[in-house]
């Protein structure tokens, strides 16, 4: 058999001479009503926005998860189509942390990682060694997050390092891939990230967030090297520690890629906010008025 | 960080309609035996995308995220024929016959999956065998020995038909 037989078979081939518009018109049908699901879910989600900048409260609780019955990573990476992934989550390498932190409307728990390579099957750059990090999300009012309703791209799941400057070790640095997939009302996470286990003599961590890259409005960094929140931000957090192994550190690696990101300055000092630096809006709700205060658009800041 | 796959408005669902169909119907059909049902998969993959809103790095991780869903579809669908004990030749006559003139095609449904699949996308799409490794999720040696083991199979069964 050559090619030629071989392409001639499956050019014989005949299929419905409309099945390209006929499935265009049922992916822009299914899309308008998913986007009038997502409308509907997203007026629902700003009212309760609303009501928990006003109270300006941010919920922290660090618990072992029990009751709440997830997915594993294995499973997690089987629902991505990522059989090698699935099998390194059941594998000795494999990490399992399991801890969940509950903030704003969430539960967060990352459920845990594995280190390895050529475990990713879309991932183009076979050879190196990467990350990949399983978080879960639940919304402790019980309703159930969906694809449509969980706004994938407001939130950031990175690792970042003690004693590095949280702007050079990051997901943006550390050329990340996220992948968000809803089942059974849990959204997860699963990231992938160049390697972290160079950085494994240092604390590393886990942040899960509201917003966007790292800054000194979403974190602070003590003089010993320790990640923190900040103080007033009170968005949606989740800060873990990962128990990685230290004996697989390389500190010279580690020290050689945080120089090249050409961003391991920090300072926990902000310029403070000048007149016309912040948004903000007043609105009347049924229980009084809310206040939102929000940097301006169009500061810089990605979101 | 990866952007999201704007799946959704007229454009991109023209683009990825106009752009993976044809491969992903032809691929379908490595493991279904009517062209009917392979539409059937392939629209339901569509779907899947467009409702699971996944993120991809780029085109390729799109192309390989395609391809995977559309396998898993179409096997789906197969063994839930075969669970129907119904036979497939049986089932693909009834449905729209498409193999009547193809000993190819039906010697290549005949295959164990994980060859059908090497073999469809190095003889048809000329994927080398480190491209498809990258679109499988495989080793290449993994790849390398399907895709040989494939041509073997497909050649004594081709051979079989000729005697």
């Amino acid at each position: 058999m050559n090619r030629d037989d071989y392409r001639k078979a499956f050019d014989e081939l005949s299929f419905s001479a409309d099945f390209q518009e006929r499935t265009a018109d049922l992916l822009r049908t299914r899309a308008h009503e998913l986007e009038k699901e997502r409308t509907n879910m997203t007026f629902k989600k700003s009212k309760r926005l609303a009501v928990l900048l006003a109270a300006c409260v941010a919920l922290l609780a660090v618990s072992v998860s029990a009751a709440v019955a997830w997915l594993t990573p294995a499973q997690v990476a089987e629902e991505h189509n990522q059989p090698l992934l699935a099998e390194a989550f059941s594998g000795p390498d494999a990490i399992t942390i399991n801890e969940t932190v509950e903030s704003g409307d969430f539960s967060i728990t990352l459920l845990g990682l594995v280190s390895g390579k050529n475990l990713d099957v879309l991932n183009q750059d076979l050879e190196a060694d990467h990350t990949y990090s399983v978080l879960a999300l639940r919304r402790l009012d019980g309703e159930a997050l969906t694809n449509q309703n969980h706004d994938f791209m407001a939130y950031t799941m990175t690792p970042l390092v003690a004693g590095y400057s949280p702007t050079a070790v990051n997901n943006w640095t550390l050329n990340a891939g996220a992948s968000g997939l809803a089942v059974d009302g849990v959204y997860y996470y699963l990231l992938d990230t160049q390697s972290i286990e160079m950085f494994a003599d240092h604390t590393v961590y886990m942040a899960f967030y509201e917003g966007g890259a790292p800054n000194n409005t979403i974190f602070t960094a003590a003089d010993d090297g320790t990640i923190a929140f900040a103080a007033d931000f009170t968005g949606v957090q989740a800060l873990f520690t990962l128990p990685l192994d230290p004996a697989k550190a390389d500190p010279a690696a580690a020290d050689a890629f945080a120089d090249a990101s050409g961003m391991n300055g920090w300072s926990n000092e902000r310029s403070d906010p000048e007149e016309g630096d912040w948004d903000v809006e007043r609105r009347e709700t049924e229980d009084g008025e809310t206040i939102i205060i929000q940097p301006a658009s169009g500061d810089g800041e990605e979101r | 960080m990866n952007s999201q796959v704007p799946f959704g408005t007229d454009e991109t669902i023209r683009r990825i309609v106009t752009e993976y169909s044809p491969l992903l119907l032809r691929l379908a059909c490595t493991r279904l035996g009517s062209t009917a049902d392979a539409e059937d998969a392939v629209q339901e993959v569509f779907l899947r995308l467009l409702e699971a809103r996944p993120c991809f790095q780029d085109a390729g991780h799109e192309k390989a995220w395609l391809i995977r869903a559309t396998l898993q579809r179409a096997c789906d669908i197969r063994r839930r024929a075969e669970r129907r004990t119904v036979s497939l030749e049986a089932a693909a006559e009834a449905a729209a016959p498409i193999d009547s003139g193809s000993e190819i095609r039906t010697a290549v449904r005949a295959l164990p999956e994980s060859y059908g699949t090497v073999v469809h996308l190095h003889y048809y799409e000329g994927y080398t065998i480190r491209e498809i490794a990258k679109l499988l999720g495989l080793p290449a040696a993994t790849v390398g020995t399907r895709l040989a083991r494939g041509r073997e199979r497909l050649r004594q069964m081709l051979k079989e038909e000729d005697e």
